[in-house]
């Protein structure tokens, strides 16, 4: 709590009319934020200024929000930031932005006759795997808006929320990209993508990594395996390397649209999960026990992971242009990368391919 | 350059097809950290398809009008030109709301952990991120009126204020069932009760309030929300019609939805009552919150939506729906404002003395008010000024009611006012006080529920006023200024000295009405608890039932905790008890 008088003296030293700002928002900066101001204790806590504690509890115990929740402790999980500090208006803004090019790659697509360009066999993949993967997008959104009422403070809980957002926003793109292919081209179904994603045994390992996150009970381990593990192996796989590589080299005018905006949404993600990380393992009070359990979380994680991707081995060396051994080390160099972004061991046997 | 219009694709056709995205496991089965009493059917129906390629731009493109209208506002000189009166009770109710909208968001997340159709899950999730819109909107006004309206004081420290405030913290009570319990009982208080209900209350009768006195960046605001709010009236059905299609249900709706609408009348009505009538100067308007109450309360939600529900078998007695009604007519919010404004050294922004226009106002609403309430009245603007050194809350605070265990708010009403006897975890006996027998049964009906420091006054009893105020940070920027004044003149605050010269002892009325009726401890405050609070539910639970006599299966009346025998007496075959 000293933390918020200095803050508030300091606003007062430069001059500015202490009553006309938020005091309780301790800002990351210099000068708080306009994410900081319209985030910041809108989720009260007990460690902040519910000093009368919670009022509504469960019956077996648990206040309104739960210590427990998580097994990760910090000092304050109120001093946690997106680093992007995605808040709700420029979430729209780059939401409908995604969807508006996305659509306008589309009417491209028809009105300049592009799709005539698009490679057959690239073609054949879409219709068979295309729409497989909106089934990966769909399954961690449901897991993510579960966990997200758990979280301890508000910048984790509207992280968690946006996320889930950007999820099934992504997968909902890969359908309704379906539909346009349906239109243009013909017997592209939903249908044959979910039994792809049934059945087929390539996708397997990765329904079956799915299924296992929506038992995380944990919103923080969800966020870091989410965000360190499954995302940046087998998400990127999919996205970066199956689709829009794939795509930009079959002529086809709309999937990379389509990916790139999920990838430039994806490193938002990337980089939430990291300053998580980062925040749980470099706490001062409780850095080096979180730190044994996000390794933990990262070495019981991994393994499927991989597993998940290198099970997808003829699927991307099904689909024309693409090479599932440079996919498979570009999406391992890069997520190694992340690790040790967020001060973890890269090392680690688990992480290691 | 050749331009085409975007070819339109069929919003159920696309609907279908993202529908299908859900599967049922096979590896491993979804963990669920919130556990329901509710069954569920295989089907269910999502009425709002919404895809997020049409619903994104909806959603930017009406978010791009309201902060436009911030722009606007300022320009148009709103800050000066609103009545500052309405001005500084925006403070409160904001800040509450902005609660309410993460509740909201969070029962989504509550719903979505045991609802297993998939076909309601979407609609769950895209109004959770509508109530993280209404969280930026609301708190960008906040944000606003603390940087343009005339006196900002009491927003600098809005949150901290928020969570401690005598009324904002029954808000807060209220706003948490929608998000703690079972998961169904809870998305119902949310989606039925408050949203299908209450929100034509708060986000457009306040915002017409708004307008009148001034305020139309308020209304823009408010407006843009209730926009979103027809979709999440319509999640709340269609997770009533999910559950309807399992006759076991039907007692634990019945149940559950009497208890909804309890908790939240018990706060909403006199708590927006209050600030609907009181905080307004524009006398323009001719319909009184009750006539309110009537049109969209009472018609357009009890008889157009709750009875209607009797055609697919729920049984809601008529009984809650009544006795609110009847508690409005008592008086519930005119009796609640007096304690309201009397507290103003305690509130985090400014009260105005009622004029003779408002007397008139409010006598012809509702007759026969000014004998009831007026010297109250006349006595509060009296003492508005510091120099004479005299307190109207020290003359109320007496005999003031204690405040409701459940609802924490005073129990205004003397009939209603109830009290039961618990034992503490160290088996010493207290009491609680209830404002309502109905209070006392969702206490008795709830145990655990109910948890925390939660008499105002408890923890205060003994105390200078001038500690307390000082405790609780409220006062100005000076450090000697009050945040809270009984008037919005410039000149003649009240300073903490004045306060100091009033010389006057907080004395909890929960403790001393228990003291007075012969009762047992009424203090739940406990100095040595992290949080104040007496630990341990240890409230020797002995469950009520309301209305109409019974038996129950001790032949005393009563019933057991059961969710089953609960949901026999919700249901009639178990008669209530009139208490």
């Amino acid at each position: 709590m000293a933390g918020e008088i200095r803050a508030g003296e300091r606003r007062q030293r430069r001059g500015e009319d202490p009553e006309r700002q938020f005091q309780w928002v301790v800002p990351a900066g210099r000068k708080a934020s306009i994410y900081e101001d319209l985030t910041l204790d809108t989720q009260p806590s007990v460690h902040r200024f519910l000093k009368s504690g919670y009022h509504c509890s469960f019956a077996d115990g648990r206040g309104t929000w739960d210590d427990a929740s998580t097994a990760l402790d910090v000092v304050t999980w109120s001093a946690f930031r997106d680093p992007n500090e995605l808040w709700e208006r420029p979430y729209y803004q780059q939401g409908a932005q995604c969807e508006r090019e996305i659509d306008a790659a589309v009417e491209s697509a028809r009105s300049q006759g592009l799709y005539a360009d698009v490679d057959p066999d690239w073609v054949a993949f879409l219709r068979r795997d295309g729409q497989v993967p909106a089934f990966v997008e769909h399954g961690i959104w449901a897991i993510a808006t579960r966990r997200s009422r758990a979280a301890l403070s508000d910048a984790l809980t509207h992280g968690i929320v946006l996320y889930a957002a950007i999820k099934q926003r992504q997968a909902q793109a890969l359908v309704i990209e379906g539909m346009d292919l349906d239109d243009a081209f013909g017997d592209v179904t939903i249908e044959a993508a979910r039994e792809r994603w049934l059945r087929e045994p390539a996708w397997q390992d990765a329904r079956r990594l799915v299924e296992r996150m929506g038992t995380i009970r944990d919103w923080g381990e969800l966020i870091v395996v989410a965000g360190l593990v499954v995302e940046p192996l087998l998400g990127v796989l999919l996205r970066r390397e199956l689709l829009l590589r794939g795509a930009l080299r079959a002529a086809d005018p709309v999937t990379p649209a389509i990916a790139r905006n999920a990838q430039r949404e994806g490193a938002w993600w990337q980089d939430f999960a990291v300053a998580f990380a980062r925040f749980a393992v470099q706490d001062p009070e409780h850095g080096a026990a979180n730190r044994v359990l996000v390794d933990g979380w990262l070495e019981a994680w991994t393994p499927e992971t991989l597993a998940a991707v290198d099970a997808l081995e003829p699927i991307l060396d099904g689909a024309p242009g693409t090479s599932f051994a440079d996919a498979r080390a570009a999406v391992v160099a890069d997520q190694r990368e992340l690790v040790a972004a967020a001060t973890l061991d890269p090392a680690r046997p688990a992480v290691v391919a | 350059m050749a331009t085409q219009q975007t070819r339109r694709r069929s919003v159920t056709k696309t609907h279908e097809r993202i529908a299908q995205l859900g599967w049922r496991h096979d590896y491993h089965q979804p963990v669920p950290i919130y556990e329901t009493r509710y069954v569920f059917p295989e089907k269910a129906k999502d009425p709002m398809k919404q895809v997020m390629r049409e619903y994104l731009p909806m959603q930017l493109e009406k978010d791009d009008r309201v902060y436009g209208g911030f722009d606007a506002a300022l320009r148009a000189g709103m800050p000066t030109k609103a009545d500052e009166r309405w001005l500084q009770v925006m403070k409160p109710l904001v800040l509450i709301l902005v609660y309410a909208e993460g509740a909201a968001g969070r029962c989504m997340s509550v719903v979505m952990d045991v609802v297993p159709n998939e076909e309601l899950l979407n609609g769950y999730h895209v109004q959770f991120v509508d109530e993280v819109r209404h969280i930026g909107m609301q708190m960008n006004l906040a944000r606003w009126y603390a940087k343009h309206t005339p006196d900002p004081a009491g927003w600098h420290r809005g949150q901290e204020y928020m969570a401690e405030n005598m009324f904002t913290r029954a808000g807060i009570n209220m706003f948490s069932h929608s998000f703690v319990g079972d998961p169904i009982a809870a998305g119902f208080t949310m989606m039925t009760v408050i949203e299908t209900a209450f929100t034509n209350v708060a986000f457009v009768a306040l915002p017409d309030v708004a307008t009148r006195n001034g305020d139309f960046i308020q209304a823009t605001t408010y407006s843009s929300v209730q926009s979103d709010e027809a979709r999440h009236i319509s999640n709340g059905y269609a997770t009533m019609l999910t559950v309807l299609q399992k006759d076991e249900n039907i007692p634990l709706i019945q149940h559950d939805l009497q208890q909804a609408w309890w908790i939240v009348h018990a706060f909403v009505d006199p708590f927006v009552g209050t600030i609907m009538e009181y905080f307004s100067s524009d006398r323009s308007d001719n319909e009184s919150y009750l006539t309110k109450w009537d049109r969209w309360i009472r018609d357009d939600w009890y008889r157009s939506y709750v009875e209607q529900l009797g055609k697919m078998g729920v049984t809601v007695p008529p009984d809650m729906f009544e006795r609110a009604r009847e508690r409005l007519v008592a008086g519930l919010h005119h009796k609640t404002a007096p304690l309201a404004f009397a507290t103003w050294p305690l509130q985090f922004w400014k009260f105005s003395p009622l004029t003779e226009k408002d007397f008139d106002w409010f006598e012809a609403q509702y007759p026969g008010w000014y004998d009831e309430y007026g010297a109250t009245w006349e006595a509060y603007s009296a003492l508005t000024d510091p120099e004479e050194g005299a307190l109207l809350l020290g003359g109320l605070l007496d005999g003031a009611p204690p405040f409701c265990w459940t609802c924490m708010l005073a129990c205004v009403l003397d009939d209603d006012m109830c009290h039961r006897t618990c034992t503490d975890a160290h088996g010493h006996e207290r009491t609680r006080f209830y404002c309502s027998p109905e209070c006392k049964w969702l206490d008795e009906t709830n145990p655990g529920r109910y948890t925390g420091d939660r008499n105002f006054f408890d923890k205060h009893h003994g105390k200078a006023l001038s500690e307390v105020i000082v405790e609780l940070g409220l006062l100005r920027a000076d450090g000697r200024t009050l945040i809270g004044q009984p008037h919005l003149r410039k000149d003649q605050m009240w300073t903490i000295d004045h306060i100091r010269d009033c010389d006057f002892e907080i004395r909890s009325p929960n403790i001393t009405q228990a003291r007075v009726l012969g009762l047992p401890d009424g203090n739940w405050h406990d100095p040595d608890d992290p949080h104040g609070a007496v630990m341990g539910d240890g409230n020797g639970f002995q469950p009520v039932t309301l209305y109409g006599g019974g038996r129950g299966r001790n032949g005393d009346g009563r019933v057991v905790s059961t969710p089953e025998d609960l949901a026999a007496a919700a249901v009639g075959s178990t008669p209530w008890v009139k208490l």
